[in-house]
């Protein structure tokens, strides 16, 4: 769903948050606990046939005002927008600033983490193509 | 592959998933940084304080409802191309400076609060 521009302290080529991820998880939402998967197929806008109606795709709707690549170049924190869906109503919580130590394989110690190593999941309802979806997705 | 999970009382949720394709890009944002194919699992944990927060804007039509939050992540990466792994320590090793959960209404399901 969106880009996680962090980078560890201390870590140098293989930052845990230089990792350029963009992330999209979707699925049905059907009872708690829910399940997710990997999206599969497009959801870019189908070209009508038999001159049917165009209602574009069922991709999410992004935040108007934010980067319409999806990447939300805005950190979470109180009084802002924290969806990364517009036109969704649903289950959302957002995180920001995680910090930590870890290990890499041959044993050295790294920090990662920054202000904008930022997570999140929304679960619920969103709006695209003149119909409702349902959906889980995580940011990353 | 992964979930999201509610506990009973709805104040905790994991999000938990593993073998997630990524990217290595240590370059990152220079325009010709080279990608190399990684994988993150990771387990995220929030858990709902007694602290309730909304956020409101009509102008920009969004409105979250919910509670602040503590959130505990761990995870690891691998970049198997050159034997590359990092991991973290374990879940409540991680400290997080800004974390809220609740409920969100935004664009067209948005309606301005009365009060």
């Amino acid at each position: 769903m969106a880009q996680v521009d962090s980078c560890a302290i201390g870590l140098t080529r293989r930052s845990w948050l230089r990792l350029g991820i963009a992330t999209a998880v979707g699925t049905s939402v059907v009872a708690v606990p829910v399940r997710s998967q990997s999206l599969p197929q497009s959801c870019a806008p189908p070209i009508p046939q038999n001159h049917e109606a165009s209602n574009g795709g069922s991709c999410p709707y992004p935040i108007p005002w934010l980067d319409k690549n999806g990447n939300h170049n805005q950190a979470a924190g109180p009084n802002v927008e924290l969806s990364n869906i517009y036109h969704f109503k649903g289950k959302l919580a957002r995180c920001s600033g995680f910090q930590g130590m870890g290990a890499d394989n041959q044993g050295n110690r790294h920090a990662w983490g920054t202000p904008t190593t930022d997570y999140s999941y929304m679960a619920g309802e969103y709006w695209a193509a003149r119909q409702a979806h349902q959906g889980v997705f995580a940011h990353t | 592959m992964g979930g999201l999970t509610f506990s009973a009382d709805g104040k905790t949720a994991t999000l938990q998933m593993t073998n997630v394709p990524i990217i290595d890009q240590p370059r990152w944002p220079a325009m010709d940084a080279e990608t190399t194919p990684a994988f993150l699992d990771f387990k995220l944990v929030f858990t709902a304080t007694d602290e309730s927060v909304k956020y409101e804007d009509p102008m920009r039509q969004y409105r979250f409802v919910g509670f602040k939050a503590i959130a505990k992540l761990e995870g690891s990466v691998r970049v198997p191309s050159i034997d590359f792994a990092f991991k973290t320590d374990p879940l409540d090793m991680s400290k997080c400076d800004f974390a809220v959960m609740g409920e969100e209404v935004n664009g067209k399901y948005y309606e301005p609060s009365k009060s």
